[in-house]
């Protein structure tokens, strides 16, 4: 069993090292996946700065197509040399504006305009604050710069509304040249920009200022407090490195959560802490089943040599499991099981300790040591026995034998033995019908002859029933056969025992001492057939042994009669006393 | 009190003729013509950056040339020395929308300054060198608001809210102060005989040239100043 143990520890390492990198290789992914999110967050941050940017651009171009509209220039110029501003001129100006504002064409139209002649002063709004004016609005930077003559863009709070504002001058072109004035478009932060912004970036971003949102392209109700102390470390750098300077961070609405990066606007608005942020959502942790969960059918089809090599190893690991098992388990477990097949038919004394590895080896010494332990039990007995019969004399009456009490009478796997075997000899046997076993005597009964067995017929023959019985009495008690006197059938490699005259019916002293003189007649004829000499053997003496043998097992073992059995013994003639008990 | 019992003793005709010969005597030593002048303006200096910049960068239009940097609204002057006056007076300062009406005035030590809201904004002012300068609380439109100012100094005036909106008060020692327009004129009214320091202020600090004028006791005093190569500045 050690190389399966091995297999089976190498398999199970192999199973853990999986497990292992199942376990773990979707961390390295993750982490290379929050760096992508990051690295696109940072990507998107500056394309979204980039789009401003246009959009800045076309917002400029547009204010300086709206400036150089001539009905502008003729009212602003008109305005311009006017003390004061009355609402008349308002209204004429706001409607030069509007019939303008009309003409725009495109997706980004002004939300607002504001005409403003050379002194600063606003003539007229369109769209927004419409009844206002006469204000001065030269001091913003943007309105200064554009009466200054230039075109530029700015952004501005109002209201917690931010524009994005842009200017332009307007300019007299016909001789002498001359600034009348500038004008301002502005448009609306909204939601819509927003979305349009990130239409193709597959981000969010939201606009704020301070605390407050004001567009954003998703509504994503954020913690505002991390991107404020973001913004913070963004204070003093450059604006336009505002994506790769701020360092992405996490934020949460309650349920979900974004990676975000900030970004400062510029403009009047960027004194008001104005800035946006790009969000993505999180990426969520993949793990093992969300690993699982993201392989599709290309995945799988992906590589040609991905099942090969999986059903090779199974097939390693299934070969080399079942392979060993085999070799150290089934093989062995085979061989032993053969071997004590063997054991039990009496092909072998012993199991081969050798023959067998491992425990195998060690439940053949096992079995060997309980066998010898038995044997020695066996000894022990009949030991015993010689002791309640008194010892058979020497080399006149063989051995009497007393086992067949102490075994139990009928064995489950078939008829008993029609002889019991010695003590010493006794032996396992196969639990089977052994064809190689003589077939087993019917049970003998009182006038018939005992069959002969087969193995009886190398031998000697034996008179089988000229032992006869005595007349039964009819109260006799009932005659234990010798098919229920001996268990065990194990007696192969010993010669069958002449069968022992079934009588016992020994209701007289008469029938006793016929009962005794045919088994005496038996014994010499055994003793004769084994080449035994008969000399000094007289049925005096074995009738008294015989009687006094009776009497002792009577007398010990309580039962009403006891039976003589004439049997052979390692080539010798051996008598065997059975006490018969009543049913 | 002989000299009361003296008056009192005249007649009518006497008396008058007695005031009359007294103004006559004192009036040419306490009033003076106006003093004229013209600042040599040098080259405009270059425009500053921005002071606030959208997404892109400002751009000059292909139609005209810029306007160049108007220099005087930052400008005003002072004559140091002579007598003081002694009532300083009030000095108004429109707030216009989202700049006052000059950005830079100048007020005589001890005057009141009265900043009125033309716009149609409230404004909350503060002077960044001294908040406690200006009254707290916002000036309504229309409303004024009003605070003395007793010590030459420079005070920045601006409203948080607005960061664009700024405006400098000068404080000046001399009761004669006066802004420049587009063209350096400038013009002192009253001031008395004597001679006097001209000095020249820019946006936030004053220029160390200054011209001696000298005010005669008859007509009008015309004083000439060259001003040196101006910086662009913060503007």
């Amino acid at each position: 069993m050690f190389l399966a143990k091995i297999w089976f520890f190498l398999v199970a390492l192999v199973a853990a090292v999986a497990i292992t990198i199942a376990l773990v290789l979707p961390r390295p992914a993750q982490r290379v996946l929050v760096q992508e999110e990051t690295q696109r967050l940072v990507v998107a941050c500056g394309v979204i700065d980039i789009l401003l940017g246009d959009d800045a651009r076309n917002r400029v171009e547009l204010a300086g197509a709206f400036s150089r509209t001539q009905e502008i220039v003729t009212a602003l110029e008109s305005a311009s040399g006017a003390n004061t501003i009355d609402e008349a001129r308002m209204k004429q100006v706001r409607e030069v504006g509007e019939s303008v504002m009309k003409t725009i064409q495109g997706a980004r139209k002004p939300d607002f305009a504001m005409l403003i002649d050379r002194r600063g002063r606003v003539v007229a709004r369109v769209r927004l604050d419409e009844n206002d004016f006469g204000d001065i609005a030269a001091g913003r930077p943007l309105v200064d710069d554009a009466l200054a003559g230039f075109l530029r863009d700015d952004l501005w709070a109002q209201n917690g509304t931010m524009y994005f504002v842009s200017a332009a001058p307007v300019i007299r072109r016909d001789p002498p040249v001359a600034y009348v004035g500038a004008i301002v478009l502005g448009h609306q932060v909204t939601n819509a920009l927003a979305t349009k912004l990130v239409s193709s970036l597959n981000v969010d971003v939201g606009f704020y200022l301070g605390k407050d949102d004001v567009a954003g392209s998703k509504n994503i109700a954020v913690d505002h407090g991390p991107l404020l102390d973001s913004l913070k470390t963004l204070q003093g750098g450059d604006l336009d490195q505002d994506c790769q300077a701020a360092k992405p961070i996490e934020i949460s609405t309650g349920k979900e959560y974004y990676n975000a990066v900030v970004a400062r606007l510029p403009g009047e608005a960027a004194l008001k802490n104005a800035f946006y942020s790009v969000l993505i959502k999180r990426p969520e942790a993949v793990g093992f089943m969300g690993t699982l969960k993201a392989v599709s059918q290309s995945d799988l089809g992906a590589t040609k040599l991905l099942w090969p090599i999986v059903g090779g190893l199974f097939l390693v690991m299934l070969v080399g499991g079942i392979a060993f098992m085999y070799l150290e388990s089934d093989r062995p477990l085979k061989r032993l099981t053969a071997d004590a097949v063997r054991l039990a038919k009496g092909e072998k004394e012993r199991l081969g300790e050798d023959e067998h590895p491992g425990k195998f080896g060690s439940i053949a010494r096992s079995v060997n040591i309980a066998i010898d332990k038995l044997g020695r039990e066996a000894k022990t007995a009949k030991k015993d026995l010689d002791q309640l019969l008194g010892p058979a004399p020497e080399g006149s009456l063989g051995t009497i034998d007393l086992l067949a009490t102490s075994l139990p009478p009928a064995r489950p796997g078939g008829p008993a033995p029609a002889v019991s075997p010695p003590p010493s000899d006794f032996r396992f046997h196969d639990p089977g019908p052994a064809p190689s076993r003589p077939a087993t005597p019917p049970p003998i009964r009182p006038g018939t002859p005992a069959p002969v067995p087969p193995a009886m017929t190398s031998r000697p023959p034996v008179p089988p029933s000229q032992f006869s019985a005595p007349p039964r009495a009819p109260t006799a008690p009932p005659v234990m056969s010798l098919g229920d006197s001996l268990d065990d059938d194990i007696l192969g490699s010993v010669t069958p025992a002449v069968p022992a005259a079934p009588m016992l019916d020994l209701g007289s002293a008469g029938d006793v001492d016929s009962y005794f003189k045919s088994v005496f007649d038996q014994f010499i004829a055994m003793k004769k057939s084994c080449g035994e000499p008969t000399t000094g053997l007289t049925y005096s003496k074995f009738s008294e042994k015989l009687e006094k043998n009776r009497e002792d097992l009577i007398a010990k073992t309580g039962c009403k009669e006891v039976k003589f059995t004439v049997y052979v013994k390692d080539g010798k003639a051996a008598l065997k006393a059975t006490p018969v008990k009543d049913e | 009190m002989p000299a009361i019992r003296f008056v009192r003793l005249m007649s009518l005709p006497l008396r008058l003729c007695v005031v009359v010969f007294a103004s006559l005597v004192a009036l040419p030593s306490v009033v003076a013509g106006p003093v004229v002048g013209k600042l040599e303006l040098p080259p405009p200096p270059d425009r500053a950056p921005a002071a606030t910049k959208g997404f892109l960068d400002r751009q000059e239009n292909a139609l005209a040339p810029a306007r160049p940097v108007s220099v005087t609204p930052y400008m005003l002057v002072t004559l140091e020395g002579g007598e003081k006056s002694a009532a300083p007076g009030q000095v108004t300062w429109d707030l216009v929308g989202e700049s006052f009406a000059r950005p830079v005035i100048g007020a005589p030590a001890g005057a009141e300054v009265v900043i009125k809201n033309t716009s149609r904004i409230a404004r909350t002012l503060v002077a960044a060198e001294d908040k406690n300068l200006v009254p707290a609380g916002p000036i309504n439109p229309t409303g004024p608001k009003s605070f003395r100012v007793t010590a030459p100094a420079i005070f920045t005036i601006g409203d948080p809210d607005a960061p664009h909106l700024k405006g400098k008060i000068v404080v000046v020692s001399s009761p004669f102060v006066a802004n420049v327009d587009e063209s350096g004129k400038f013009e002192f009214a009253d001031v008395p005989e004597g001679a006097y320091k001209l000095r020249v202020f820019y946006k936030d600090a004053w220029l160390e040239a200054t011209t001696d004028v000298t005010v005669e006791r008859k007509g009008k005093t015309e004083v000439s100043a060259k001003v040196p190569a101006l910086g662009g500045g913060k503007k």
